[in-house]
């Protein structure tokens, strides 16, 4: 992309944000037995999952086998049925006290999502607002300095996804591309501690997915945690630490990604790859 | 042989085609001219419009007090109808139970009663009550179980009889009968708005309250203004219901009373028609203004002037971008 991406990635390098400086301290996430169900539909059964920080953790598997529901239950945006989520040591969506769990009330949750940034399929960006608008608005209800610092800490990330030149433009107007690394500016603005992607390319045309694939690994290189559900079996390879497939609402196989798609040891990530392949 | 053709092939000629022809237009644009003529003739020939008469009174300081009170009602009956709707329209939406269920009771209620019977209701309310006090609820009831006579613990009252006379009454019975119909009409501009937007505010960590006022509202208002429109031309033409009430300051009343005082009621109707036509006009353009400043982001003229800059630059016209 730009200059701006390539010394980005040597601060990123030079930064040693790589796993292994962190690897015996706690968990950025960790998901433990979590059941999920819409209706009679069980959506998650008994998934485990731990995310080191800095680390890039994959999701793979066919589509309804909970990789969404997964991503949507560790921010808190659907309530789990069984289990726990912990980010960053914190218990999402309750508190621990005196033997029971409470639900917290709605200003706490908003707070706990404001450590998670969190990108969506189909972009949901604000459509009646600039891209310089949406990358400022969460950062401006959370009150996180004066609107001229957040302004130019907008700009700053905008330019960094590689959209300094349009800042004033509505995204009707961005093609679906550029609209993507809106987003990933907007959830960056609130300097997460963690970063959820769900399918982020998978509403895009062919050609316009690596510009966000780019600024993807671009992220994973300046050391921010992030679980990215996705089908680009390239990136989970390249830019994976570690490697989860879901099938039926539970994890299948795990390990390291160029382990897995290169030698997958159980049958249904097997037929899953070689379609997806 | 391939290159040749390429660079030597030149632009073919514009295309010049007989287009469809349509004579049935031409049929209805004379049945319409006839008409036209006919209903002019009427206007010019028949003595019994009295145009002198009409144009004499229809602007005489009774009627423009009428005019007055007729845009007055209908500006606070609107606006108190817009914030009571947008209460209610939440309200409706909300996760408490309760709430809910007074939005719709609210909702149900005052839909079912006709505009009318509403304002004859309001202007009589004061043979309930001939004071409105507020205070504590059941005080003398509560002074009675303990044995205090007339025991009384009201701090403010007014007589009903000022209160609720003429403006009060009117504006009560309009302006809760159309918060009722603008919170439907509210409630369904906002779940219009895909959830997608409300999950991702909420993601970014905005409280409800926030997405609502910040993400959500903006959007709804895009199907919020066009039916908020017509409400308010059908709320400035059922101010001539508030004749009930009663009320006398008001555009229909004072014109009739004219007609009917001279005898000769059908000129004051003509007139009326026309200011009724010339406040809808304003109120048309007031509309479209407004609809095109929700309708950023969105809408054609957004295109069109990205369209427009886009050819500019390509012909050079002096861009700096």
């Amino acid at each position: 992309m730009t200059e701006t991406t390539d010394a980005a990635r040597t601060a990123g390098t030079a930064g040693g944000g790589a796993p292994a400086a962190t690897a015996a301290a706690e968990p950025m996430v960790r998901v433990e037995n979590v059941y999920k169900s819409f209706g009679r539909l069980r959506v998650l059964s008994g998934i485990d999952l731990q995310v080191r920080p800095g680390e890039v953790c994959v999701v793979l598997g066919p589509s309804g086998s909970g990789k969404s529901t997964l991503l949507r239950c560790i921010n808190h945006l659907e309530k789990i049925d069984a289990g726990r989520i912990w980010v960053d040591g914190e218990l999402i969506g309750y508190r621990q006290r005196g033997g029971k769990l409470h639900e917290l009330r709605d200003k706490e949750v908003a707070a706990q999502r404001r450590s998670i940034g969190m990108v969506f399929q189909r972009f949901n960006l604000f459509p009646h607002m600039t891209a310089l608008e949406n990358v400022m608005e969460a950062p401006l209800c959370a009150r996180l300095g004066t609107k001229a610092e957040i302004r130019e800490r907008a700009l700053a990330l905008l330019r960094r996804v590689g959209l300094g030149d349009k800042v004033d433009t509505y995204p009707r107007q961005l093609s679906g591309g550029q609209q993507q690394r809106v987003a990933i500016a907007r959830a960056l603005a609130m300097q997460p501690k963690l970063m959820l992607f769900d399918e982020p390319t998978s509403a895009l045309d062919p050609e316009l997915v690596g510009e966000v694939l780019d600024v993807m690994k671009d992220l994973a290189r300046d050391g921010m945690t992030m679980i990215v559900v996705t089908h680009e079996i390239g990136f989970a390879r390249e830019v994976g630490d570690h490697l989860i497939f879901m099938d039926g609402g539970q994890v299948v196989e795990a390990g390291p990604p160029r382990e897995v798609i290169a030698e997958p040891k159980h049958e249904r990530t097997r037929a899953f790859l070689a379609k997806v392949l | 042989m391939a290159e040749a053709a390429t660079t030597e092939r030149a632009r073919p000629e514009p295309i010049t085609a007989v287009p469809v022809r349509h004579p049935w237009r031409w049929v209805a644009v004379a049945v319409l001219a006839v008409l036209v003529a006919m209903f002019v003739h009427m206007l010019v020939t028949n003595d019994n419009l009295h145009w002198s008469f009409m144009v004499d009174n229809m602007f005489r300081p009774p009627i423009i007090e009428g005019v007055r009170g007729t845009i007055l009602l209908t500006i606070s009956s609107m606006a108190v109808g817009l914030v009571l709707g947008l209460v209610v329209a939440v309200m409706r939406l909300s996760a408490n139970p309760i709430l809910r269920v007074v939005a719709w009771v609210y909702t149900w209620f005052f839909r079912a009663v006709p505009r009318l019977v509403l304002l004859v209701l309001c202007g009589n309310l004061g043979i309930l009550w001939k004071r409105i006090e507020f205070g504590l609820p059941f005080d003398r009831q509560i002074g009675a179980l303990f044995g205090v006579d007339d025991f009384t613990a009201r701090f403010y009252g007014v007589d009903s009889l000022s209160l609720l006379s003429g403006f009060t009454a009117g504006l009560l019975g309009l302006a809760l009968s159309e918060g009722a119909y603008m919170a439907e009409i509210i409630r369904a501009g906002i779940q219009s708005v895909d959830p997608g937007q409300s999950e991702a505010a909420a993601a970014l960590g905005l409280s409800r309250g926030q997405a609502l006022r910040r993400i959500v509202l903006p959007q709804a208002m895009r199907v919020i203004v066009p039916p908020t429109g017509n409400e308010t031309i059908a709320m400035l033409k059922d101010t001539s219901l508030v004749a009930a009430v009663p009320i006398t300051v008001e555009l229909f009343y004072q014109l009739r009373a004219v007609g009917v005082r001279a005898f000769d009621p059908f000129p004051m109707l003509v007139a009326a028609t026309i200011w009724y036509l010339f406040l809808t006009s304003i109120l048309l353009v007031l509309q479209y203004f407004v609809e095109r400043y929700f309708a950023r982001g969105y809408g054609r003229t957004e295109r069109a002037r990205m369209r427009l800059r886009e050819i500019a630059a390509e012909t050079g016209g002096g861009g700096a971008a």
